[in-house]
């Protein structure tokens, strides 16, 4: 035990000389807030734990600025006001950088850019791409209100009318797929590995059709004026630089297999 | 007393079918991977779903009987304070309650407490130290006991005013007459109904789940966002509650039976 808290301690300073030109937190702690509901960013495995790309590179983050995260969870609807309002130090749920965003908490730079695929039943034969489903008035889809496949949606697929009735609502992405499934709507979009999830879970009841639609920087949000940002950016940076980034893509996109 | 439904004879054909799906479905749990890995994940949550009921259950308890007490009593404030909180909370439905509670209520109370502690040299509190568990309990004691205040208001009502009279004619004072006369026989009216709004209470505790909190229902959604299979997750959060809720109400009806005996 005592071995092992002297290994640590040595691992932790050969780290931070390492990392020598980036800011030290002195141990602070950081209240991080997620839901847990978007794999494989953040989601309950089957051994029941929290786990995916953002845990490991909020621990890996931690690690290069001595800093200590706890985590909270909130439902995505209360996180952007939440933070907002200060009562977590940092918000991680795969969210896209935006401007209308932006105006009430502050954006780290991006660390993941995500694509937009189209999910479609498995025996949907009556539009092959974003045109078609948009150019047949009976065509539904599904999204889930303030996300980006609902903006992709309204933006690139529709005719920019957040309003359109043809994008019905519902309260969670889950929610989506099962309207998709059960025949009430005829689209769902999502980012190419939840799609590839789901896909590879529905024994052939789900495809993936047409080109990649449009793309989605994400980064974390904090409390406006939040201190947090610059360290934050810095560690992103040096993560880029020496792939530890690329290696966690590798990690969770390619290698993990969702859903078993 | 209390009248006896004809169906109460019925063979319970119902709790059969009822159980045997019951089996059938934790009999998956126990040999199908998925099914299994879906209970795993869901075990924490029931603690949390137990936790939530509890707590709220006993301090709306406490608060409805106040509440029940002020309705009845000899003065005019308290009837019209009682009167407004439970018309006001019983008129909103419990998820608005839950969100105003814990996005409007919460950071109002805590703005408060630090108002209050500035001046009397107290640390302030912060809004994140008062947990969305903590807002979650709150909103659905404040719920329920409007609901329960008026169970408990028409038990004491319902207690025979000869009775009074004749304990105020034995020299009894007015807690005495309440502890050793009203009380016990209204107990008996008010069983009922507070064991069904217990039952109620589990269900509701659900509803937690819109803030995040980590209860059976909000495990249940991001155990299906993580495992993409709706089919079984479901399946299994709806047998932790079944087990819970009719377990619940078949407890309390032999209870009530035995009350009824006596």
């Amino acid at each position: 035990m005592r071995l092992l808290s002297i290994l640590a301690a040595m691992m932790l300073a050969t780290s931070a000389v390492a990392d020598g030109h980036l800011p030290d937190l002195e141990g602070r702690e950081i209240v991080v807030v997620t839901e847990n509901a978007y794999p494989p960013l953040q989601f309950i495995d089957g051994n029941g734990d929290a786990v995916g790309w953002e845990y490991d590179a909020m621990a890996e983050i931690a690690g290069r600025l001595n800093a200590t995260v706890t985590y909270e969870n909130i439902s995505w609807d209360a996180m952007i006001p939440a933070v907002s309002e200060g009562q977590f130090d940092l918000g991680m749920t795969g969210i896209t950088i935006r401007e209308d965003r932006a105006e009430v908490v502050d954006f780290s730079d991006k660390y993941m850019t995500s694509e937009m695929v189209m999910l479609v039943r498995g025996d949907e034969e009556r539009f092959t791409d974003a045109a078609g489903f948009a150019a047949d008035e009976d065509l539904l889809m599904a999204a889930q209100p303030g996300t980006t496949p609902f903006y992709v949606g309204v933006y690139d697929v529709l005719d920019g009318d957040e309003a359109n009735p043809r994008i019905k609502l519902m309260e969670t992405f889950g929610a989506t797929v099962q309207a998709l499934r059960a025949g009430d709507v005829d689209l769902v979009l999502t980012d190419g590995t939840a799609g590839n999830g789901y896909v590879e879970a529905s024994d052939g009841g789900l495809k993936i059709i047409g080109e990649k639609l449009g793309t989605e920087d994400f980064g974390f949000i904090f409390p406006k004026g939040s201190d947090l940002v610059e360290p934050i950016n810095a560690a992103i940076a040096n993560m880029e630089a020496d792939g530890t980034i690329e290696a966690l893509n590798t990690k969770w996109f390619l290698e993990y297999k969702l859903g078993e | 007393m209390i009248p006896t439904s004809p169906d109460d004879r019925d063979f319970p054909w119902w709790l059969v079918a009822v159980v045997a799906i019951g089996l059938y479905v934790f009999w998956q749990v126990l040999t199908v991977e998925e099914y299994s890995r879906v209970l795993n994940t869901l075990q924490r949550g029931i603690w949390v779903t137990i936790y939530v009921t509890l707590v709220s259950y006993t301090m709306a308890c406490v608060l409805g009987l106040l509440l029940a007490m002020a309705a009845l009593s000899r003065f005019l404030i308290l009837r019209q304070v009682a009167r407004f909180y439970v018309e006001v909370v019983r008129g909103i439905p419990i998820i608005v309650l839950l969100l105003y509670v814990a996005f409007v209520l919460a950071p109002a109370m805590v703005a408060a407490w630090n108002w209050i502690a500035e001046s009397i040299g107290f640390e302030p509190v912060r809004t994140r130290d008062f947990s969305l568990l903590w807002r979650a309990v709150i909103a659905l004691t404040i719920a329920y006991s409007s609901f329960l205040a008026e169970v408990f208001r028409a038990g004491l009502q319902s207690v025979d005013q000869g009775q009074i009279e004749a304990a105020e004619a034995l020299g009894l004072n007015r807690w005495q007459r309440f502890r050793f006369i009203v009380f016990p026989q209204a107990l008996r009216m008010i069983l009922p109904p507070l064991g069904n709004d217990f039952v109620a209470m589990v269900k509701d505790s659900s509803l937690v789940s819109v803030l995040g909190v980590t209860d059976v229902t909000q495990l249940g959604k991001v155990t299906a966002a993580g495992n993409f299979r709706y089919f079984e997750t479901y399946n299994v959060v709806a047998l932790v509650y079944l087990t819970i809720t009719i377990s619940l109400s078949l407890a309390l009806r032999k209870f009530e039976k035995r009350m009824r005996s006596r």
